[in-house]
């Protein structure tokens, strides 16, 4: 449950948040990741009004508001803030009317003034709301920026996710989060990140916790990075026929995401870091409309093509 | 086969390395994926670092998914790990 309290502490600088009146209960939830200024409904048209979403009062509701007496005032600010009502802003630095004052007191609703103009405070509460209600869940694997690519390695436990993460660090790659990274989905992307504990901590077996930032410094390690590509490490299995060509391109669904998916046999003798690179580089060709397989294989039926003709 | 159960942490420190490093050992060889769910981040049990995550205080309710061929044993281990602290307290 996402709570107002939540809110103000993380963005009482940039939103420039100043409580009205005394202490006010920031315990309220946040239900409906909204922002709406009042507008029609302080006339006293309520259809379709809903009364959990966070309140903006502009410069035009306040002025309407000060054009009407105090009973009227009431009247009109009673049926908008409701107990339900999350928390309420008056941007422009206006004085905040008594009456709205004293409804926020009654009914437990945190009121903010904020230095910011109207449309700046509903653009940056639009933003932070879709960042802080994004849909995200925690998933296992390790998060690495290789050649500016966000690469997740998946694989089960002991497969060699962390061992690579070393090998790509050495070579000035950087580690975003290892072994649980906590994914969100933004607008056609997704976005991993570590969680504040375990940010830059690696578990290697037989060393322990180490800390990247601390052992490679600031320059190998990240806070977020977009998942570009999800490689699976994958013990070697004989039986198993693996990727020749290329020509196929997997995608695995991470919160309804589609991500490119590519698995990587592991076994001694194959150089995992070095493989991994030559992935992501091959990958990034292809971004760039260059695919080597596609282009082989065409290059192969025009020769076969000639040959008939011959 | 894929069982769960709801427990409650009785370790006076909580979760801390100690116990998750226990946990972590008594899942090693184990066949079964094993999950555990505290409010609303669901983690892999054989990962220390995301038992570590949780920050489990005592009396943290948490819910054990196991889901594999050994799923009886390895629930009932992890049952009388919790139960004894993992031999802390």
């Amino acid at each position: 449950m996402y709570r107002v309290g939540q809110l103000v502490q993380k963005y009482e600088k940039s939103l420039s948040l100043r409580p009205v009146a005394g202490a006010f209960d920031l315990s309220k939830p946040i239900k409906i990741a909204e922002a709406s200024r009042p507008g029609l409904a302080l006339s006293g048209y309520l259809k379709g009004y809903v009364p959990k979403r966070i309140l903006v009062f502009g410069k035009e509701e306040i002025d309407y508001l000060a054009d009407l007496n105090s009973h009227e005032r009431h009247e009109r600010l009673e049926p908008l803030m409701t107990p339900f009502t999350p928390c309420a802003f008056i941007p422009n630095r206006p004085k905040p009317l008594p009456e709205m004052v004293a409804l926020a007191k009654a009914k437990e609703i945190p009121l903010f003034r904020t230095d910011l103009s109207t449309m700046a405070l509903l653009n940056k509460l639009t933003l932070i709301l879709n960042d802080e209600f994004a849909p995200s869940s925690f998933c296992h694997g390790t998060l690495v920026e290789v050649f500016g690519l966000g690469v997740l390695i998946q694989g089960s436990s002991s497969v060699g996710k962390s061992e690579t993460a070393l090998g790509l660090l050495e070579r000035r790659h950087r580690l975003v989060a290892d072994d649980i990274i906590k994914v969100k989905r933004r607008e056609g992307f997704l976005e991993g990140e570590g969680t504040e504990l375990t940010r830059h901590i690696m578990e290697i077996r037989g060393i322990g916790i180490i800390n990247i930032a601390h052992l490679y410094g600031a320059v190998c390690v990240r806070e977020s990075k977009n998942i570009d590509i999800v490689v699976a490490l994958e013990e070697w299995d004989d039986d198993h026929s693996y990727e020749r060509v290329g020509l196929e391109e997997k995608s695995c669904d991470i919160l309804n995401t589609h991500i490119p998916f590519y698995v990587l046999p592991v076994k001694p003798g194959r150089d995992v870091v070095l493989l991994l690179e030559t992935i992501v580089l091959n990958h990034r060709l292809k971004q760039m409309g260059l695919n080597s397989a596609k282009e082989f294989t065409s290059k192969l039926r025009q020769a076969i093509s000639e040959k008939k003709r011959t | 086969m894929a069982l769960e159960v709801k427990i409650r942490v009785k370790n006076s420190l909580g979760i801390h390395t100690r116990p998750a490093t226990a946990i972590v050992k008594l899942l090693h060889q184990t066949k079964s994926d094993v999950t555990f769910t505290h409010k609303r981040d669901t983690i892999n049990a054989k990962s220390i670092l995301s038992i570590l995550m949780l920050a489990l205080h005592k009396n943290d309710q948490i819910i054990i998914k196991v889901a594999g061929i050994d799923a009886p044993e390895v629930m009932e281990k992890l049952q009388k790990g919790f139960e004894s602290c993992f031999g802390e307290n």
